[in-house]
C-alpha cells in the first residue's frame, strides 16, 4: 500500500454521502420512524389527529428523559437497571418533601436524592469494579424498596397545583414538558459531541485502557455517568407526578426495559463508545409509537408485550447484521 | 525482477493473485514460489499485501482471482481447516490459543475438533516425542493452563500447534517479534530441522538480520504487488532489501548521522530502588534531559512494569522515583501527564487507540486528559497538529478518517504525534516499533532524535537489541526485576547485551556454577567477557561484601583498572597470580551452539593455596546447556 501517503486509495465521498456515513444508523431509525408513522397513519384515521399527537408526545416525556441517563451509561459501557425504581422511589421523595418544602425546593430535594443513588452506583461499579448489571440491579431492588419503606405502601396524592402545570401547561400549543424535553436533548447533545467530558465518555466506552493510558479521568467519568442517570430519573418522577398530581411507590415499574430498549433501538452499542443521543431521541419516539400504535388497534394488552419484546429484538438483530459486515470489512482492511 | 524460482521444483505457486477490499486493491497480480526443503522470507511494509496473502494461501480468505497451485494441482479453499487438511498451516503472531487450556490441549486443538474419542495419555506421549525431537523438551509445561506461559512460550505453544499437524507448508507471520535473541536461534534450530525434513518454509518477518540468517530466498512485496520475486538471500545486501521494501533509499534508519542530544547533567527521572509486585523488585536508574535512554532485557523481565509504575498505571511498593528533583507518585496517568509525562504503550490496539474514534481525536486524546477547560480546545492545537503531521509524513487530510483505517505504522506515528502536541519533558516508549516497518521506523527514530536535541528525555523499553544499540544513547539492562548495569550503548553488541540480560536467578546454571565455585574455594566468582582492552562482568560472587577485584557486577572497567590484569591478559590454562599475590583461573564456557559466552572465573585471596584447576574446570563444565537454557526458561 502506498502506506507513506495515503491512507486509502478510496474516492472522496460527496459530502452528503460522508454526512450520511457518519450518521447512516440514526438515519435507518429516522426511516424506519417515518414508516412507521405512515404506516399507523393508513390502518389508523386517528394517528394523525392532533390530540393523539399529543398523547404521543406526553407518552414521549418519561421514557425520554430517563433515557438521555440511560444514554450516557450505555455509552460507557454501563447499564443502569435501577432507573425505574429510582423514579419510584425519589417520586415519593419529592411528595413527601411538598409537605415540609416549597416546591422548587422539594424538586432540588428529590434531584439530589436521584444523583446520589446514582453517585452509589458508579461508585461501587468504578472504585469497587463489580459489574454494573449486578450493583443496579442491587439498586434497582433497594430503590422499590425504599419506595415502600418511605410511602408506607400509600400513594401520596393532592400534590400542589403549581406543579400540575408542567404538565397541563402549553408554549404555542407544544405541551411545557416534551418543550422540556428536547431542552434536555439539546444540551445532553451539545454535552456529548462538544465537550471535554462528552468525548471522554464515548473513548472510555470505546477503550478504556487507552482513555485511562492517555491520561482522561476515566474514573470521574463513568460516576458521573450514573450521577446523570440517577438525576434525570428524579426528573422523570416529577414530570410523573405532576401529570396526575398523585404519586405511588410502583410507579415507573420496568420503566428501565423501556429506555435501554430505545437506547440500543437508537443505534447504541452495549458494549459501549458507539451510539449517539439523537438516536436515542428516535429510539423513544420509536418506542412510543409502537405502543400508540398497538393502543389504536385496539391489540389486546396481554399481547402488546409479546409485541413490543419482538419488535426490539427484530431492530437489534437487523442492527448487529449491519454493523457486523460494516466491522468485517473494517478488519479486512486492516490486514494486508 | 528475478525469476531464480523458477529453476527450483515449486511446491506451492502463486500466478497472479487479485484481492480487494471495498475500494482498496489489498493484491495487484502478486505471484509466489516456494520449493520443498527452503525458508522463504516474504517481506515488505506495512500493508504491503504479505498478511493478505498468506492469510489467502492459508484458506483464511478468498482471492478475487488469482491461480494457485500446491504441488502442481490448483487449489480453492474455503477455509482455513481445508487448507490445513491440504498440509498449509500459517502460524499466526495474534496467537489464537485458548488461556483457559492446558498447553497440551492447546497444542491438539484442532483434534479436539475431530470425532472419536480422544486418548489424553497418548496425546501427552506425542507431545513429548514432539518437544523432545525439537529440542524443547523440558521448555514447555505441557499441563500447565495456558494463561501461567509468557508471551514467547505461547509463541511456541502456537509454533507446535502447526507441528503437530505435520503440515507441508507452514508460514511464520512475525513468529519472532516476542522472542529474546538466544530463543530466536532455538526457533530457527527448529526451522532448520523442518527444513531438513522436505518442509516449506515462509517466514514473514521485519528484522532484517533475522531475514539474512535463516532464510534462503527472498520474495518482497511492495503496494500489493511483488518487486523481487525468489531471489537467493545471498544474493542480497541489507540495503537493497530495504530499497526494495520501501521503494527509497533509507540510508541509515537509526538516523546516526544526526548529532546526539546533548546529555544534561540535570536529571529529570529518577527511579530509587522501585519494586512493584509481581516483576519489579529493585530497579534504580536515571534519564537526563536530551538522553534517550534504553531499558533493556528479556520479555517478562519487569521493563514494561517498572515505566507503567512510573506513569501512574501500577501502584508503587517500594522505592521512590523524582521528578526533576521533587518526590514524584503518581496515582493515576493523569497524574504522571500533568507532571510532564508522556507514554506510548507496548499494546496500541488495547492501550493505545479508541477505536471509534476519528485520526483527529485519538491524536488529541491526551490534551482532552489535560485540558482544563469545559469545551473541547482542540483549535488551540491547530498549527501544531498540521507540522507535526508534516514532521511525521502524513497528509493532513487523515485527520478526520476513521483511525482503524490507518496502517499500523501510521495509527503508532499518531500516537507518537499525540505525546509530542504535549510537549512532555520525559517520554516513555515502551516497544515503539514493534510491528512497525522499517520507513516508519526510520521516521520515528529520526523523530525521536529530534526530541532528544530539543532537550526531552526520551525512555524506550524494547526487546529489540539492534534498535536498543541503534537509537539509544545508554543503556539499562534489566534481568529479573532488578537493574543489572547502565552502559553507554558505544561499549555494547547485541551478544553483550544479551549476555547481560540473561536472568540471575539462583535457577540460573551460570549463577549456579559460581554458587558451587564460592561453596569450594574461599575466593571470589565471576561470570565476564573480555573483549579489547575492556572486561564485561556478567554476575559476581564472593563471600566477601567487598572482594577488592575493582571490577562488580554489571561493570565494564578497563583491564588495567581491574586487581587481576596478568590472569586478564594471559588467560592460560592454569592459575596465574598477580603483584599483590591474589591467584585466579579463567574457565571459557561456550553455549550449547559452541559460541563464545566468555569466561568463568575464580580469584583467591592472597595467602591462599592453590587449587587444582582441573577440579575447577570440572565444576564449571559440570552444568550443560547454561546462559542459553537459562534465558529460555526465565521468559516464563
Amino acid at each position: 500500500m502506498s502506506g507513506e501517503v495515503v491512507p486509502r486509495k478510496r474516492r472522496r465521498a460527496p459530502a452528503l454521502r460522508r454526512l450520511f456515513r457518519g450518521a447512516q444508523l440514526e438515519l435507518r431509525m429516522l426511516i424506519l420512524l417515518v414508516l412507521l408513522s405512515f404506516g399507523l397513519s393508513l390502518i389508523s384515521p386517528y394517528f394523525f389527529t392532533l390530540s393523539n399527537i399529543l398523547n404521543v408526545m406526553d407518552q414521549s416525556v418519561i421514557t425520554g428523559i430517563v433515557s438521555i441517563g440511560q444514554t450516557f451509561v450505555i455509552l460507557i459501557a454501563g447499564i443502569d437497571l435501577s432507573v425505574g425504581s429510582l423514579t419510584g422511589a425519589t417520586g415519593i421523595v419529592l411528595g413527601l418533601s411538598f409537605s415540609v418544602l416549597p416546591v422548587p425546593l422539594a424538586i432540588l430535594c428529590a434531584i439530589l436524592a436521584g444523583g446520589f443513588a446514582g453517585f452509589i452506583n458508579g461508585f461501587i461499579i468504578t472504585k469497587g469494579r463489580v459489574a454494573a448489571f449486578i450493583v443496579t440491579l442491587g439498586m434497582m431492588s433497594v430503590g422499590r424498596s425504599m419506595a415502600y419503606v418511605l410511602s408506607g405502601a400509600n400513594s401520596i396524592s393532592q400534590l400542589p397545583e403549581s406543579l400540575g402545570e408542567l404538565a397541563s401547561s402549553t408554549v404555542l400549543g407544544v405541551p411545557t414538558n416534551f418543550i422540556v424535553l428536547v431542552v434536555l436533548y439539546a444540551i445532553a447533545w451539545y454535552y456529548l459531541t462538544f465537550t471535554k467530558g462528552g468525548r471522554t465518555i464515548y473513548a472510555i466506552g470505546s477503550n478504556v485502557e487507552a482513555a485511562r493510558t492517555a491520561g482522561l479521568s476515566v474514573d470521574f467519568y463513568s460516576i458521573l455517568a450514573y450521577v446523570v442517570s440517577g438525576a434525570l430519573s428524579a426528573v422523570a418522577a416529577v414530570f410523573l407526578a405532576a401529570r396526575i398530581l398523585s404519586i405511588d411507590p410502583i410507579a415507573a415499574t420496568g420503566l428501565e426495559l423501556d429506555t435501554i430498549a430505545a437506547v440500543v433501538i437508537g443505534g447504541a452499542s452495549l458494549f459501549g463508545g458507539r451510539g449517539t443521543i439523537i438516536g436515542t431521541f428516535i429510539g423513544v419516539l420509536i418506542m412510543v409509537l409502537i405502543r400508540n400504535g398497538l393502543n389504536l388497534l385496539n391489540v389486546n394488552p396481554y399481547w402488546q408485550g409479546t409485541a413490543i419484546g419482538s419488535i426490539i429484538v427484530a431492530a437489534v438483530l437487523l442492527e448487529r447484521f449491519l454493523s457486523a459486515r460494516e466491522a468485517a470489512r473494517r478488519d479486512d482492511e486492516e490486514e494486508g | 525482477m528475478s525469476d531464480a524460482g523458477e529453476t527450483r521444483s515449486s511446491l506451492l505457486s502463486a500466478r497472479e493473485v487479485w484481492k480487494a477490499f471495498d475500494r482498496t486493491q489489498a493484491l495487484s497480480g502478486v505471484s509466489f514460489d516456494l520449493a520443498a526443503g527452503e525458508v522463504h522470507a516474504l517481506v515488505g511494509a506495512n500493508g504491503a499485501g504479505k498478511s493478505t496473502f498468506s492469510r489467502i494461501v492459508s484458506g483464511h480468505l478468498a482471492c478475487d482471482r488469482g491461480d494457485i497451485r500446491l504441488s502442481g494441482k490448483p487449489v480453492q479453499f474455503a477455509s482455513a481447516r481445508e487448507a490445513i487438511r491440504a498440509g498449509i498451516t500459517m502460524v499466526t503472531q495474534e496467537t489464537s490459543l485458548a488461556p483457559d487450556l492446558s498447553v497440551l490441549e492447546n497444542i491438539y486443538l484442532p483434534e479436539l475438533g475431530m470425532g472419536g474419542r480422544l486418548s489424553w495419555r497418548r496425546l501427552y506421549a506425542r507431545a513429548q516425542g514432539l518437544l523432545e525431537e525439537f529440542g524443547q523438551g523440558g521448555h514447555l509445561p505441557l499441563r500447565r493452563p495456558l494463561r501461567d506461559l509468557s508471551a514467547s512460550q505461547r509463541q511456541m505453544v502456537e509454533i507446535l500447534k502447526a507441528l503437530a499437524l505435520d503440515s507441508q507448508v507452514i508460514i511464520f507471520d512475525e513468529p519472532t517479534a516476542s522472542f529474546s535473541p538466544n530463543e530466536v536461534d532455538r526457533l530457527f534450530d527448529v526451522m532448520r530441522l523442518l527444513v531438513e525434513r522436505g518442509k516449506a518454509l515462509v517466514f514473514v518477518s521485519h528484522r532484517l538480520e533475522e531475514i539474512f540468517e535463516i532464510t534462503d530466498r527472498i520474495t518482497v512485496f511492495r503496494e500489493g504487488r511483488d518487486v523481487a520475486r525468489a531471489v537467493p538471500t545471498g544474493d542480497m545486501t541489507p540495503t537493497e532489501l530495504v530499497r526494495l521494501m520501501v521503494g527509497r533509499e533509507i540510508a541509515d534508519i537509526y538516523a546516526h548521522g544526526a548529532a546526539p542530544g546533548r546529555a544534561t547533567s540535570a536529571a529529570i527521572l529518577e527511579v530509587e530502588h522501585l519494586a512493584t509486585a509481581p516483576r519489579v523488585k529493585d530497579v534504580s536508574f536515571a534519564v537526563h534531559a536530551g538522553e534517550i535512554l534504553g531499558l533493556a532485557g528479556l520479555v517478562g523481565a519487569g521493563r514494561s512494569e517498572c515505566v507503567e509504575t512510573v506513569f501512574g498505571l501500577r501502584r508503587i511498593e517500594g522505592g521512590a522515583i523524582r521528578l526533576a528533583g521533587k518526590p514524584f507518585r503518581p496515582r493515576a496517568p493523569i497524574d504522571a501527564v500533568r507532571a510532564g509525562i508522556g507514554f506510548i504503550p507496548e499494546d496500541r490496539r488495547r492501550q493505545g487507540l479508541v477505536p471509534d474514534f476519528s485520526v483527529r481525536e485519538n491524536l488529541l486524546l491526551a490534551h482532552i486528559g489535560r485540558h482544563r477547560g469545559f469545551g473541547l480546545g482542540y483549535e488551540r492545537h491547530q498549527g501544531d497538529v498540521e507540522h507535526l503531521l508534516g514532521e511525521l509524513g502524513l497528509p493532513p487530510r487523515i485527520l478526520d478518517a476513521g483511525i482503524l483505517t490507518l496502517s499500523g505504522g501510521m495509527q503508532q506515528k499518531i500516537v507518537l504525534a499525540r505525546w509530542i502536541l504535549m510537549r512532555p519533558d520525559l517520554l516513555i516508549l515502551d516497544e515503539p516499533t514493534r510491528g512497525v516497518d522499517i520507513g516508519t521506523r526510520s521516521t520515528i527514530y529520526a523523530m525521536l532524535r529530534r526530541l532528544a536535541q530539543r532537550g526531552m528525555a526520551v525512555l524506550i523499553v524494547s526487546s529489540d537489541f539492534e534498535e536498543v544499540l541503534g537509537i539509544c544513547d545508554r543503556v539499562v539492562v534489566i534481568s529479573d526485576g532488578a537493574d543489572v548495569t547502565s552502559i553507554p550503548s558505544r561499549y555494547l553488541d547485541v551478544e553483550k547485551l544479551a549476555m547481560f540480560a540473561a536472568p540471575r536467578s539462583s535457577a540460573d546454571a551460570t549463577h549456579h556454577v559460581l554458587e558451587r565455585l564460592v561453596h569450594a574455594y574461599p575466593g571470589a566468582a565471576y561470570w565476564i567477557f573480555v573483549e579489547g582492552d575492556r572486561l564485561y562482568c556478567f554476575d559476581l560472587l564472593s563471600a566477601e561484601a567487598d572482594p577488592g577485584l575493582g571490577f562488580a557486577r554489571g561493570t565494564f572497567p578497563r583491564i588495567e583498572q581491574t586487581m587481576i590484569p596478568q590472569a586478564l591478559l594471559q588467560r592460560a590454562a592454569s592459575f596465574a597470580a598477580e603483584a599483590d599475590g591474589r591467584q585466579t583461573l579463567l574457565v571459557p564456557i561456550r553455549g550449547h551452539r559452541g559460541h563464545d559466552l566468555g569466561y568463568v572465573g575464580l580469584t583467591l585471596a592472597p595467602g591462599r593455596a592453590t587449587p587444582d584447576p582441573e577440579q575447577v574446570r570440572r565444576i564449571v563444565l559440570a552444568e550443560p546447556g547454561r546462559a542459553e537454557d537459562a534465558a529460555m526458561r526465565a521468559a516464563g
